[in-house]
């Protein structure tokens, strides 16, 4: 339905997204993880057409046998909504303060569908019924500050919705919400993307919402896919050491806080930060910060290999 | 509830009188503004002309009502005028960019860099004097100032968050300049009318002092300063009264403009 190959963004900086490869069925469900700066986000815009105006795309981004690589914003449009759609990260600037929430999930319908002010009324009401917001005809006539911010998410994701689209994109849809209300957002995801037979991309640094909710994982470093399969092969076996890294870095509740000595024990971090674009080894994104370098990692470019099309060059892949 | 700021207080007070004046003299006015008489000329304030009255024995409350009607009307028309023309090129420059934004912009420079008031002068010269080619002046010069303040408000906006939801959902540049932006900059615009229409007021009086707003018998406070300028010596408080009037309606609506600009603008509030 949707495929990527080698696409690729370049700002004046520096590259963004090398060479990204990628297939996205009906009812798919796929995650992508990584650090803040790894292009989760920019991959997320180039799926609706909506890169910034300073980057340069190469590749191809196919959308129903369609070649959207070089469609301007007018062949996008009416795609937007219909065949894909977005939710974004924080729920209250997402939402126009001056709008009724209501209005806001029936521009769509009325834009794509032609629906009259009072049938669009009554399919937002369905839709807030269909994410789970109670008293949904009360709710289409408030205001975003009136919500809480799980019910903004919840407005957003019936605006993402509202024109049934075939892939849905929730860009850290729950980094702005509490842990308990974070889990019931994702999990309506799920749900959603079951009974409708929706594709799902799931972009997220939240590791355990991930392998709740998807069946395959993508893992991004510097603008690469250094690492994908299936969500429990790859977080319960990590090939790539970048994958390796992530999930050692997240806390475990159970595990003790202080060691025999009864020191505080520091939780194991990646070693350095996320490089500028500009400087980005031209070789393996990861070099500088990881374990297994070699000599030749920065400059020599990585092929990807292996079931999981891990891309190093020291690691074997194994299924 | 905070309280009002001082400025926003004595403008709406100074406001309201002057359009309280102009809305009264539809209906009502002390004498007939235009009736002539002689006999009675240069009359001292009495029961019968609380002002007195001019050179030709014409009541002076009666024209300086008239002269409100006609000072808010010609702002009002010019400002919503050159404003709703101004709002949609900065509309259109924001939303579009690329080359549109820079020929609004550039034009907007362009039309910056020749005095306000010379270029309606020069409009009156070439169209002929007039109180409508006065409007449409003074509706000319707000074009680009109308322009600049939207779009710079605009560009804030495009950027939002919301803005970017309704693009993936789909809405088209002016779909979203409509239901989006026009909104969220509706504050800023009306601060910049009530401004303008200081300006407008002004602007108006001062083609009509130079004869080249309204014509003859119709009451403007600019037009009484010129007939009242001849007779300084003889009958100052002529000049005096519209010339009170002129100053009360634009620091009136400056003020009202300012005051309105702080209770909108948060982050001014805070720095004083």
């Amino acid at each position: 339905m949707i495929e990527l190959d080698t696409l690729s963004v370049t700002f004046a900086a520096g590259s963004a997204l090398r060479d990204i490869s990628l297939k996205i069925a009906p009812g798919d469900r796929l995650g992508i993880v990584g650090e803040s700066g790894s292009g989760k986000s920019l991959l997320a815009s180039c799926l609706m057409g909506m890169a910034p105006d300073a980057a340069t795309l190469s590749g191809t981004l196919t959308i129903d046998g369609v070649d959207m690589s070089d469609a301007d914003e007018e062949t996008w449009r009416p795609l937007r909504a219909r065949r894909v759609a977005m939710i974004f990260q924080e729920p209250m600037s997402a939402l126009n303060p001056l709008r009724r929430v209501g209005d806001t999930v029936a521009e769509p319908l009325r834009l794509h569908f032609g629906l009259s002010r009072d049938e669009a009324a009554k399919r937002v009401a369905e839709l807030f019924a269909e994410v789970d917001l109670p008293n949904p005809e009360r709710r289409a006539r408030m205001f975003p500050h009136e919500l809480s911010g799980g019910q903004r998410q919840r407005v957003l994701i019936a605006l993402a919705l509202a024109c049934d689209p075939a892939l849905l994109i929730a860009d850290e849809p729950t980094t702005a919400l509490d842990a308990n209300v974070a889990l019931q957002v994702t999990d309506l995801l799920v749900d959603l993307s079951e009974k409708r037979g929706m594709a799902l991309v799931l972009i997220s640094h939240d590791l355990a919402s991930v392998a709740r909710s998807t069946e395959r994982v993508a893992v991004m470093y510097g603008g690469d896919i250094v690492e994908r399969g299936g969500t429990d092969d790859v977080l319960h076996a990590p090939q790539h050491p970048y994958t390796q890294g992530l999930l050692a870095a997240r806390p475990d509740p159970q595990a003790a806080l202080r060691d025999e000595q009864g020191k505080r024990k520091r939780l194991p971090t990646i070693p350095g930060n996320v490089p500028p674009l500009s400087g980005l080894a031209q070789g393996c994104r990861f070099a500088g910060r990881c374990a297994l370098e070699r000599p030749d990692c920065a400059t020599a470019r990585p092929v990807p290999h292996g079931p999981r099309m891990l891309l190093c060059p020291v690691v074997e892949g194994a299924a | 509830m905070t309280r009002l700021p001082a400025n926003f207080l004595l403008g709406a007070v100074l406001v309201s009188l002057m359009v309280g004046l102009a809305a009264l003299s539809l209906v009502w006015t002390p004498h007939d503004p235009t009736a002539l008489d002689i006999r009675n000329k240069f009359a001292d304030p009495s029961m019968t002309n609380w002002l007195g009255t001019d050179k030709l024995g014409r009541d002076v409350v009666s024209q300086l009502m008239l002269g409100a009607r006609n000072s808010m009307t010609v702002a009002l028309v010019a400002v919503l005028m050159g404003g709703s023309i101004g709002v949609v090129l900065g509309l259109l420059a924001a939303g579009i960019g690329g080359w549109v934004e820079d020929l609004v912009m550039r034009l907007a420079d362009l039309s910056f860099a020749f005095p306000a008031l010379l270029f309606a002068i020069m409009l009156a010269a070439v169209f002929g004097p007039s109180l409508s080619n006065a409007v449409f002046a003074i509706a000319f010069i707000n074009i680009p100032i109308f322009a600049r303040v939207t779009r710079a408000s605009a560009n804030q906006i495009w950027t939002r968050d919301y803005v970017m939801a309704a693009r993936a959902a789909g809405m088209g540049t002016f779909a979203i300049s409509r239901d989006h932006i026009l909104p969220n900059i509706a504050a800023a615009i009306i601060v910049q009318a009530t401004i303008e229409f200081a300006v407008a007021i002004l602007a108006e009086a001062a083609l009509s002092y130079l004869g080249l707003g309204a014509q003859p018998p119709a009451a403007s406070w600019g037009r009484m300063l010129s007939e009242a300028q001849t007779l300084m010596y003889l009958a100052p408080e002529l000049a005096i009264y519209p010339g009170l009037c002129i100053v009360a309606a634009v620091l009136g609506f400056g003020l009202l403009g300012d005051g309105l600009r702080d209770i909108t603008d948060p982050r001014l509030v805070r720095e004083r």
